[in-house]
């Protein structure tokens, strides 16, 4: 048992869980806010393009140094207070000179919401229409500076959310995807774990029950299990996923279906083998009842065949998870490492070159499922010696 | 005696084309919603409605149904798409070939290779190459599929850009069939690639096992004895021998084949069976979705079925009883 | 014809060194009918395999094996090749699983006189067709795949194989095990006979020293990799000298007491 813990895998995999399922309680904030501008890059790549910059505009004329790439968005918000009689200008003044991004007149309060990439902005701005207006508004390194005039009172914010931003950079809606990341190893963990064991549980009540009761039952359960070997699995599973319902139970259920097969064969196997032994023999001469021996003798010989197909079948559940997820068939609104390669996949991720969209999840599912195969080896390897007799089916 | 072994590999490839249809029946007919709900525009009158049901075959008693449902998938007419209004054959078939080719020449790619590399780690045993086959077998077993293809498109397509990043032909099209071909060819190339580099691990792990245990048994080491060249040996008598077994796994790789397929088709937007079966699944399209996977079950079907009968004429063991064990 | 000079087979597994084959010399006659008898691991297998230079890669040999006049232990692969069922040939223990499993019976044939005896096509055929006859067995089993003879069967069809370039010298390595005695019998004659009408050299590798001594004109007895005794049956039956060979004699003996009583 000892050795099993200590194994890297085991302990990488504990890590993960841990990761996965304390991480979303102790972070602050949600995986769907918007945290920057859209494909922005990690904050340690190219370092040319600005960090995200936020600045709180009152009274006062707020002066910002500007040495980079000109930010992703210029988004200012807020409320301003003024006399209606009196003209108010948002003025926005570049090292090449000054620009009135505003002039407002005729009302005592003005709800501020300028996005630099809205089409009335530019066109007030004189800017053309097709392209960044950012790029006008930050023409060079240098000094810049917003400043409200004739306004009594103004509470304004100016977000300038730049080209790079958190630790793995932003989806195509802004998010941050390490957050994605960390919350998306829950669905992964989940769905392949409980698929497998619903498939385990059914491939191991079908297996004993074929095995033992035998005649037409078995007949008939080995035809459905042939059948459902010869049928293309993907398809089927989209099919499935796609008019029944995208939900995680409904998932979970659909991959559990297509996978028993294997298990049952295995434990079908094991029982005719240890059935005719003679020491089954024996205990039924003594009189012992079919269930008593299938619940005390057969089930605990199972039991490490199960272990191992467990292990080794989950990759194969968190594959299909990332398959089914990758083609649209999973719940939008769940945040699954499938579903992410999805977003990267249809919103451009390549237009972009934001690699840092589809590797980190990838990685991920490939950690996760090369944990388990690592700890469904281990497993085969400690069964092998001990069941001898049963692997000799 | 061969006849009654294929007959019986026949029948029991219909027994599953039988429990296919069927399961592809009760599938879209106990499917939440109304089937024509889709189409249906909440507008519409009900007279409209009803006309719409009687039109696809929907108000009729279930059976019927069925019996109408068997007639057609059998002379593949399968209706009207719910979202194009044209029939769903002729777009079928114009995705058919593509999807083929993709599956046809991803295998024999991938067999092959990994036979080759199998065969020649099995030859150099405990040397170098033994384990590099080794390895690359077990490491590409565990990727999935859909992420090595979507780093090689941002690899080959993106930042080198050699390949096309999407689609099964250039828009607009070349003129000249060869153009066409080879344009064809090259947005193939990526697709075929990506599959071929995660299906000849599998094999050459598979083939080494199969090849150090056959060059281990008796008949070849008489085989030696009898002063036949080693390329004879090796090739004429240990290959020759896996080669039922190969069979084997080159049917049963058949159903994981046309999964690949699907999802390759996504990837890389190809013009195929899988991305139809997509679209008409997320559309809920059911017509179109329904004959998508009643064509994919048919190939299914159809390459296990010749798998089966090469598999017989390969291994006489099968096809002729034998005496002994 | 052949001579077998100090012969030593060593093997290295797993750090010990064993020698199956310790200081042999003998020598073979032309047209002679040797049987070789020893208990398993007495290394009678092991001589065999250098005959035909069989032997896995870790061994290490010395010693001389002349077969007219060259040593074939010297030889190279290629020139190793052409004395391979040429010249010398095999009759294996255990025919069952010394044919190609997907090769039918012709093939096997047909295959050595293509690649020893340039013969081919139909000639080829009609060769293999007439080998099969020559040792009992009914032409129609050439088109028969191994799996589909029964052992005695395969026993012949072994010797037609080994026969089939006209080698001077076959070594038959317990041809008879796991055959009834009835079959034993008739392979037995056949071989004796085969002697005869193909001017054939035969060594008879056996534990069974009354079955080879039925048909062998010398025998030699070897025991853990040594020769124990050389002589005519009759004198190794009436006055062994060894005391292994006396060993074998008494068990002989009991058996065929055993036998009658």
């Amino acid at each position: 048992m000892t050795d099993f813990v200590k194994r890297k895998s085991v302990i990488l995999l504990i890590c993960i869980f841990l990761i996965g399922f304390l991480g979303p309680m102790l972070m602050a904030g949600h995986p769907s806010d918007v945290k920057g501008a859209p494909f922005a890059r990690p904050v340690w790549w190219n370092a040319k393009l600005p960090l995200s910059s936020e600045y709180g505009v009152g009274d006062t004329t707020v002066e910002i140094s500007w040495n980079k790439l000109p930010p992703e968005i210029f988004a200012l918000n807020g409320r301003i207070a003024a006399d209606p009689e009196k003209e108010v200008r948002i003025i926005w003044s570049t090292p090449l000179g000054e620009k009135t991004l505003d002039t407002l007149m005729g009302s005592d309060l003005y709800w501020i919401n300028m996005d630099g990439r809205d089409m009335i902005f530019k066109q007030k701005l004189g800017l053309p229409l097709i392209g960044k207006s950012v790029e006008h508004l930050f023409p060079s390194a240098g000094k810049y500076s917003i400043r409200i005039e004739g306004a009594e009172e103004s509470e304004l914010s100016l977000s300038l959310p730049g080209g790079r931003e958190g630790l793995l950079g932003t989806d195509q809606r802004g998010r941050d995807v390490l957050t994605l990341l960390i919350f998306g190893i829950r669905t992964s963990l989940i769905v392949g774990i409980s698929a497998t064991l619903i498939a385990s549980l059914l491939g191991l009540g079908l297996g004993l029950a074929t095995g033992y009761i035998g005649g037409l039952f078995d007949a008939l359960v080995m035809r459905i299990v042939d059948v459902l070997l010869s049928i293309p699995t993907l398809p089927i599973m989209m099919v499935l996923a796609g008019l029944w319902g995208k939900g995680l139970w409904q998932l979970v259920l659909i991959l559990s279906i297509f996978s028993w097969m294997g298990t049952a064969r295995s434990v079908r196997a094991l029982v005719l083998t240890v059935r005719e032994s003679p020491w089954v023999e024996g205990l039924r001469v003594l009189g012992a009842k079919r269930g008593y021996i299938l619940r005390r003798h057969l089930v605990p010989e199972a039991a490490p065949i199960l272990l191992a197909n467990i292990a080794l079948g989950v990759p194969g559940a968190i594959l299909a998870e990332a398959g089914l997820a990758f083609l649209g068939l999973s719940d939008p609104r769940l945040i699954s490492w499938g579903r992410m390669l999805h977003e990267a996949h249809s919103f451009g991720a390549f237009t972009e070159g934001a690699w840092w969209l589809l590797i980190p999840p990838g990685l991920g599912i490939v950690a996760l499922c090369l944990i388990f195969m690592d700890i469904g080896r281990f497993l085969e390897e400690k069964i092998d010696p001990r069941l001898g007799s049963g692997r000799n089916a | 005696m061969k006849n009654r072994w294929l007959w019986g590999r026949l029948f029991s490839s219909i027994g599953v084309l039988a429990a296919v249809l069927v399961l592809n029946f009760i599938l879209f007919r106990i499917m939440p919603g109304d089937a024509v709900s889709t189409i249906i525009d909440p507008n519409f009158s009900p007279e409209a409605k009803d006309r719409l049901r009687e039109l696809y075959g929907l108000d009729k008693p279930l059976l019927e149904q069925f019996f109408i449902y068997i007639k057609q998938m059998l002379t593949f007419s399968f209706g009207l798409s719910f979202l194009s209004r044209k029939p769903v054959w002729d777009e079928l078939l114009s995705r058919l070939p593509g999807t083929l080719f993709l599956m046809a020449a991803s295998m024999f790619l991938s067999s092959a290779l990994g036979i080759w590399l199998g065969i020649k780690a099995a030859l150099n045993r405990g040397k170098l190459a033994e384990r590099i086959v080794l390895r690359a077998g077990a490491v590409t077993a565990s990727f999935p599929g859909f992420f090595v293809q979507l780093v090689l498109i941002m690899l080959l397509a993106r930042t080198f850009p050699i390949f096309p990043l999407r689609g099964s032909v250039s828009i607009p099209q070349p003129t000249g069939s060869i153009s066409v071909m080879l344009d064809y060819l090259w947005h193939m190339a990526l697709p075929i690639l990506s599959l071929t580099l995660m299906g000849f691990g599998g094999w050459a792990l598979y083939v080494r096992n199969l090849m150090v245990k056959a060059l281990g048994e008796d008949f070849v080491l008489m085989a030696r004895a009898r002063g036949l060249s080693e390329n004879r040996v090796i090739y004429g008598h240990a290959f020759r021998t896996i080669l039922p077994p190969i069979l084997t796994i080159l049917l049963m790789s058949v159903p994981g084949l046309v999964s690949g397929a699907v999802i390759t088709e996504s990837v890389f937007s190809l013009h195929g069976v899988g991305t139809f079966l997509l679209e008409a699944v997320s559309g809920h399209d059911y017509p179109s979705a329904g004959a998508a996977f009643y064509m994919l079950a048919l190939i299914t079907v159809i390459s296990n079925l010749l798998a089966d009968v090469v598999y017989g004429l390969v291994d006489p063991r099968v096809r002729v009883g034998g005496r002994d064990q | 014809m052949l001579d077998i000079r100090d012969l030593t087979v060593r093997y290295n597994s797993m750090g010990r060194v064993t020698a199956a084959v310790n200081g042999i010399s003998l020598s073979i006659e032309k047209g002679s009918f040797t049987g070789i008898v020893g208990e398993s691991g007495s290394g009678k297998s092991t001589l065999m395999a250098a005959l035909l230079g069989l032997l896995p890669q870790r061994t290490e040999i010395t010693g001389e094996i002349l077969y007219k006049g060259t040593d074939i232990l010297r030889m190279s692969d290629s020139e190793m090749r052409d004395l391979r069922w040429k010249e010398i040939s095999l009759v294996p223990q255990g025919a069952q699983n010394s044919f190609t499993p997907v090769m039918k019976i012709k093939r096997h044939i047909e295959e050595v006189l293509n690649v020893h005896s340039g013969k081919f096509g139909e000639d080829a055929e009609k060769e293999a067709a007439r080998l099969l006859e020559d040792v009992g067995l009914d032409a129609g089993i050439k088109e028969r795949y191994p799996h589909e003879l029964s052992g005695g069967q395969k026993q012949r069809a072994a010797i037609a194989l080994a026969l089939a370039c006209s080698p001077a010298l076959l070594l038959a390595d317990e041809p008879t095990t796991a055959l009834d005695v009835i079959i034993q019998a008739e392979i037995l004659e056949l071989l004796s006979g085969l002697r005869k009408s193909k001017d054939l050299s035969i060594i008879l590798v056996t534990h069974d020293l009354p079955l080879a001594a039925m048909v062998c004109d010398r025998l030699v007895v070897m025991k853990d990799g040594r020769m124990a005794e050389s002589g005519t049956p009759h004198q190794l039956v009436n006055d062994p000298q060894h005391p292994h060979t006396k060993d074998l004699i008494r068990e002989m003996f009991w058996q065929r007491n055993k036998k009658d009583g």
